[in-house]
């Protein structure tokens, strides 16, 4: 289907705003700019967002899900054609009947809008220079970084739209972006690149979190102590083509890119492709020079796989953790039932290792009684206040950062594990049934290089949804017994006991019990 | 029933069968390309992590091993 782009000259007309959304007509494509009180919080294409009406040309744009919250009150909205900035309606509106002045704000007061994945955020067009400057600095910063790790990076996607179109950040944009293109030109060795690009970052002090074999975020810690992070996309040229995550895939030459050029950012000069118009063609197409604050990438599936493919695939259910621990829950003051049954049966000298330990609370509990403790999760949020509180209490309880879906990071992590000789006690509450199978062979092999030297590993999952509480609240899917224990065997495992339990009812709220299996194995 | 139809209902098992074969071929293709990280995670491996420990001794391997494991 050919897609229809905003064109100049639209006619938008019939507007009407209710708590369902924002309703126009217009029979060309628009981009449109909602504004409360006059502060712009959200931008839309009339057509593409929205759904068609019984009458002709007319578009309803259903309200984001993320503002839903905030509409409650009194505003003057406006709305905007984008382009041109005429304004086609204007009025006091009010929502469910609120008599206060509807502001979107975060807990501190500071202004939000939506950006064009209609996240809330902070975006430029409220912030002042002096809220800008630690971002430019954080550019230099990284770029620095990247330029000592051998890595010529220069400003990306809507940074670099901003430097050219503006000479600075675009009003509606939240974050700057970086990328660089390898020399490399095999998806093998441009990884192989990125892992030493982060290792040196790491050596320098940077804090790194990778998204994928070829993109990672670089940590800044501003000086009020706000971390903010910059995105670092990887490329490499191939067979003619410019390949670039987040995500390009165009015919290109090399040297469309490098040597580098340079482009002025809020007065400050940044490295930028050596052609930025070909470079932000292949971006945003050649309508770049047109502002589109909810212009969403148009990326063809075939690329979307490639990227997929050769690159992706770490990060399975790792928003869903991410949102999980956002709020940096402490741990639990009890611990599971499963450390309790554990550690009922174990020397309370053998060190134990509990993989996926969340929020740390049986690692603490553990260390709290003289057991050395380790645990690993891939979320470093989950356990950061446990770590916190062990380092001030001086029991023995270590964290790290630990990523099934990295064959590295299971290796290096059971290597690192492994080279404390003795025997170990292995924990893996609640984690066969909330990963992938993937991951689940990468656990067991973690836990085999772990007992090496013997010991036993523990595992608990969900076998029987019950009332679905309990699934809901472990983020849990049901997996068979016999599913895990085939895998277990499959390397090397023994398996030597497997109970079923039925979850006592206060644990769960419905009449269908939950029930769970506890399986033991070991690598004698 | 019209002769257009007669040969579509003809043609459909194969349109069928083919697009069972490009399901399967992508599938087989991404399977391919998953390859890569795994060539570029085990050489990363040998080369910066397995080498440096079968040269070091006993302190310097566990300090190759903190190392490697917070470079991730």
């Amino acid at each position: 289907m050919r897609r229809l782009f905003p064109r100049p000259g639209a006619q938008v007309s019939s507007v009407s705003v209710d708590a369902e959304g924002i309703t126009a007509r217009s029979r060309r494509e628009v981009v449109l700019d909602v504004s409360f009180d006059g502060r712009r919080i959200h931008s839309f294409w009339l057509h593409r967002d929205g759904r068609r009406t019984s009458v002709p040309h007319t578009w309803l744009v259903p309200w984001p899900q993320s503002l839903q919250r905030f509409l409650s009150g009194t505003t003057r909205l406006s709305l905007t054609v984008h382009e041109t900035q005429q304004v086609v309606f204007e009025e006091e509106v009010t929502f469910r009947d609120g008599t206060d002045r509807i502001a979107v704000v975060n807990a501190a007061g500071q202004p939000l809008s939506l950006d064009k994945s209609l996240r809330l955020v902070q975006t430029f067009d409220t912030r002042s220079e002096q809220h800008v400057r630690p971002l430019l600095d954080a550019i230099d910063h990284v770029l620095t970084g990247l330029d000592r790790a051998g890595i010529q990076a220069f400003l990306a996607y809507g940074t670099l739209l901003g430097a050219v179109r503006d000479g600075g950040l675009i009003g509606h944009d939240s974050d700057a972006d970086l990328g660089y293109v390898s020399k490399h030109e095999h998806p093998v060795d441009a990884i192989r690149e990125s892992f030493h690009v982060q290792r040196a970052l790491v050596e320098m002090g940077y804090r790194i979190t990778r998204y994928s074999a070829l993109a990672f975020k670089v940590d800044v810690v501003e000086s009020d102590g706000v971390v903010r992070g910059l995105d670092v996309f990887g490329g490499f040229m191939r067979d003619g083509y410019l390949h670039l995550m987040g995500e390009i895939r165009t015919p290109f030459k090399r040297e469309w890119v490098t040597p580098l050029g340079t482009a002025s950012l809020e007065g400050r000069a940044f490295p930028v492709p050596a052609d930025t118009d070909r470079f932000l063609a292949a971006t945003y197409g050649k309508s770049w020079r047109v502002p589109d604050p909810a212009f969403h990438f148009a990326t063809p599936r075939s690329t979307h796989r490639r990227f997929d493919g050769w690159f992706r695939g770490i990060r399975v259910r790792r928003p869903l953790w991410d949102r999980v621990y956002a709020r940096r829950p402490g741990p639990a003051a009890e611990p599971s039932e499963l450390a309790r049954w554990a550690a009922s049966r174990e020397d309370p000298a053998t060190p134990v290792v509990d993989l996926g330990c969340g929020t740390g609370t049986d690692v603490l509990w553990f260390a709290r009684q003289g057991t050395p403790a380790t645990g690993l999760d891939f979320v470093r949020k989950g356990f950061e206040r446990a770590e916190a509180e062990a380092t001030a209490e001086g029991v023995d309880a270590r964290f790290l950062v630990c990523n099934l879906l990295e064959l590295r990071s299971v290796l290096g992590t059971g290597a690192l594990l492994a080279a404390d000789r003795g025997p170990r006690v292995v924990l893996a509450r609640h984690l066969a049934d909330g990963v992938s199978r993937r991951a689940r062979l990468n656990a067991w092999r973690l836990a085999r290089m772990v007992l090496h030297d013997g010991g036993r590993l523990y595992v608990e999952f969900l076998v029987q949804r019950g009332d679905g509480d309990l699934a809901k609240r472990q983020k849990a899917q049901v997996r068979t017994s016999r599913m895990i224990a085939r895998e277990l065997r499959s390397l090397g495992a023994t398996i030597v006991e497997r109970d079923v339990v039925r979850l006592p009812s206060g644990d769960r709220t419905g009449r269908s019990p939950a029930k769970i299996c506890r399986m033991v194995a070991t690598w004698e | 029933m019209g002769m257009k139809s007669i040969v579509g209902r003809l043609k459909a098992p194969a349109t069928n069968d083919l697009r069972k074969r490009v399901a399967a071929l992508e599938a087989e293709v991404q399977e391919c390309r998953q390859l890569n990280l795994r060539l570029a995670e085990l050489t990363d491996i040998v080369t910066d992590l397995l080498v440096p420990l079968s040269r070091g001794d006993e302190a310097a391997l566990r300090e190759t091993l903190v190392k490697y494991q917070e470079s991730l």
